[in-house]
């Protein structure tokens, strides 16, 4: 051990590094200003939803005030409707009112951090399965390794939204259930995906070595062939926010969610729907704003994708 | 190994994965839902208990020492068959066909659950693959754009087009089709479409009407151009141009992806640089060269994209009232039609473990590189 750097300069060195790394990063990002623009966007919203409860009273989504219901009074937008009620009173509603009198933009802001969360949820819950089952049926191979893959196959086979409907109408539709019933559609891609990954990781020589030194098959697995293969996992992850976004919501759209009242996006739109000639801006804002929020992650996800491959690089 | 005996292992696996399905939509409807519900497509109300234990009985719900009907819906373990006993008889009734009555309003007790869905089947079909198509002509050529002219411009743009298609909820989009439609894009002072907003997709109408449109598959398009009817034609494809619309804008992004990845590997082959140093012109590089090799992969896409299609036009199905059994599955599930949706999903995935087969076996019969 004499000829190696000291540990102090090792350090030194691979601080270096990573600033490097950081740096190259930051170059490629101002080079590309679409993925600049996503994780601006999925940043804005992970703020939003963190600083909601303060923005806006949490409670507001029981309170109706029916004298207020269906109205506009924001003078940038016409509808060119011939029954648009005008809002009473000086309080301009920028995005209307909704059919119970609520604000529509008060309630798109109490809603994101709803939808956030229950995507992160899913996203980090099936990570996690995916990288257990994953690594575990790649590492130990033979019946195992079968037994998870066609376990996988099975969920496959059936069309996720198709497969969410039915378990969220067997178990009852309260937000765990539905969360409940999206995650299970979910896990067997991050599955698959880990399990390509570990295949390749395990022929590697270090993997060998560390095997020669005596370490333990669980401790070579989890503590160093996984960290080594998480990385297409974490931009899956990453794009996945965003379409978790999209089958929440879009459950919930079609009727699935826990109460007609709750600040949702999906329910939001399908409050609205009723009112799509009418009141066109109880569909437009909360859809607009799974749009964005989703766009937002997916070019995120598509960006880290694009700085991070070696193979595109350089 | 040869191709016969690739299929064959296929085919092992194929069964696997339905029997694997099937467990888990009966576990679903039976084991987590009281018995009743499991009996309640079969009991039209004239039944007396007698009949209804008796029925009971041989659906393999109730034990043979059952006493009464009132024993077993009071859940008396005597009467209690236990779920994974109930598995073969399910089986049985699942392949003869027996889903008893539809619980659907409108026809519920007057018509059976395998009629309902495959008079409303043809529809989704219809719509999934004008969908499937649509999707190949926007994203073969989009994505061919976009590898060749990679990092540039039109890259750029139809990268965002991919990846906005792609974030794009397809409910809202097709709201926002109809709003369009309906209320703002006009000519002449009309509206493009009827005022009351949704298509008018009820061909089942021109199909009944007589002498005019036979249905020979329950399919709008095709019966009218089987009938040889113009019109009823017409009419079916402006109906279906909407939902094929909003069907395809999600599906657009990730087919694009696949061929521009594909492409641009393709691209940068030795045989690539060959050609072109040889002095063929971009053009002949591309088309004839590179398209062939880099398609590939987006053949086996679409071809799981129709299959996966088929359960995603549930959304579709709703924004826009298509009389298909996507958007019955969800009045299915707020009358707790449990035997609906297990016929669906088992139909879905039945199809979907065939069309990865028999994309599998085209994809090897087109790429003499690929040896089984």
């Amino acid at each position: 051990m004499t000829s190696g750097p000291s540990p102090k300069k090792e350090e030194r060195r691979s601080s270096r590094g990573l600033r490097r790394e950081a740096l190259y990063g930051l170059h490629l990002l101002r080079k590309n200003p679409i993925v600049l623009l996503g994780s601006i966007v999925a940043l804005a919203s992970v703020v939003l939803a963190l600083s909601s409860g303060l923005i806006v009273d949490p409670n507001l989504w029981k309170t109706t005030h029916i004298a207020l219901r269906l109205c506009w009074n924001n003078p940038i937008v016409n509808w060119n409707l011939r029954n648009v009620y005008d809002c009473s009173g000086p309080t301009t509603y920028l995005l209307g009112t909704d059919n119970y009198g609520r604000d529509v933009l008060r309630m798109i802001i109490l809603a994101i951090p709803l939808d956030l969360q229950v995507s992160l949820e899913i996203v980090l819950s099936a990570v996690l399965i995916g990288t257990v089952f994953g690594g575990i049926a790649a590492y130990a191979g033979g019946s195992l390794d079968e037994l998870i893959l066609r376990l996988t196959d099975i969920f496959l086979a059936v069309p996720s939204l198709l497969l969410a409907i039915v378990l969220a109408t067997i178990l009852g539709r309260t937000l765990q259930n539905l969360t409940l019933s999206v995650l299970v559609t979910w896990w067997p891609t991050y599955v698959r995906l880990m399990r390509s990954q570990v295949l390749t990781e395990k022929e590697k020589p270090y993997v060998e070595a560390l095997r020669a030194v005596g370490a333990g098959r669980v401790r070579i697995l989890f503590r160093h062939i996984v960290p080594n293969s998480i990385y297409p996992i974490v931009v899956q992850g990453t794009l996945d926010i965003g379409s978790v976004i999209l089958t929440f919501s879009a459950l919930t759209f079609i009727g699935f969610s826990p109460s007609p009242l709750i600040p949702e996006l999906g329910n939001l739109v399908n409050q609205g729907i009723q009112y799509v000639f009418t009141a066109p801006w109880l569909i437009i804002f909360p859809g607009l704003t799974i749009f964005v929020v989703s766009l937002g992650f997916n070019l995120l996800g598509d960006g880290i994708r694009d700085i991070f491959d070696p193979r595109l690089r350089r | 190994m040869r191709l016969y005996e690739y299929v064959l292992r296929r085919i092992i696996l194929m069964v696997f994965v339905l029997v694997g399905v099937s467990l888990i939509v009966f576990y679903l409807g039976r084991g987590l839902l009281p018995p009743e519900s499991a009996l309640a497509p079969y009991i039209t109300p004239r039944m007396d208990d007698a009949t209804k234990l008796q029925l009971a009985r041989s659906l393999g719900v109730a034990t043979s020492s059952c006493p009464s009907w009132s024993a077993l819906a009071a859940h008396e373990s005597v009467c209690l068959v236990p779920v994974w006993g109930q598995y073969l008889s399910w089986v049985g009734n699942v392949l003869a066909g027996n889903w008893g009555y539809s619980l659907l309003p409108g026809v519920a007790g007057t018509q059976t659950t395998w009629d309902v869905f495959w008079l409303r089947f043809p529809y989704t079909a219809e719509l999934a693959v004008a969908g499937t198509i649509l999707t190949a002509l926007v994203a073969i050529p989009l994505g061919i754009i976009s590898a060749t002219r990679n990092n540039r411009l039109p890259d750029h743009v139809s990268r965002f087009i991919s990846l906005g298609g792609y974030s794009v909820p397809a409910f809202w989009f097709g709201l926002l089709l109809q709003l369009l439609f309906v209320l703002y894009l006009r000519v002449g002072g009309n509206a493009l479409l009827p005022s009351n907003g949704v298509l008018d997709t009820s061909c089942a109408l021109c199909v009944s009407s007589p002498g005019q449109v036979t249905g020979y598959t329950g399919a709008p398009i095709l019966d009218a151009l089987l009938s040889l009817n113009p019109v009823y034609f017409w009419d079916s494809l402006v109906a279906l141009f909407l939902p094929t619309l909003t069907l395809a804008i999600t599906s657009i992004g990730a087919l694009t992806r696949i061929l521009r990845s594909s492409m641009m590997e393709v691209l940068r082959q030795d045989y690539i640089l060959l050609a072109r140093s040889k002095g063929l012109k971009e053009r002949v590089v591309i088309y004839r060269h590179a398209l062939k090799n880099a398609v590939l992969p987006s053949i086996t896409i679409t071809g799981l994209l129709f299959a996966l299609l088929l359960g995603g036009v549930v959304i579709v199905e709703v924004v826009f009232s298509w009389p298909g059994v996507g958007a019955a599955s969800v009045v299915a599930s707020t009358v707790l039609d449990v035997n609906f949706l297990e016929l669906y999903v088992l139909v879905t995935a039945f199809i979907i473990v065939v069309t990865n087969l028999l994309v599998d076996i085209v994809y090897a019969k087109l790429d003499p590189r690929i040896r089984y």
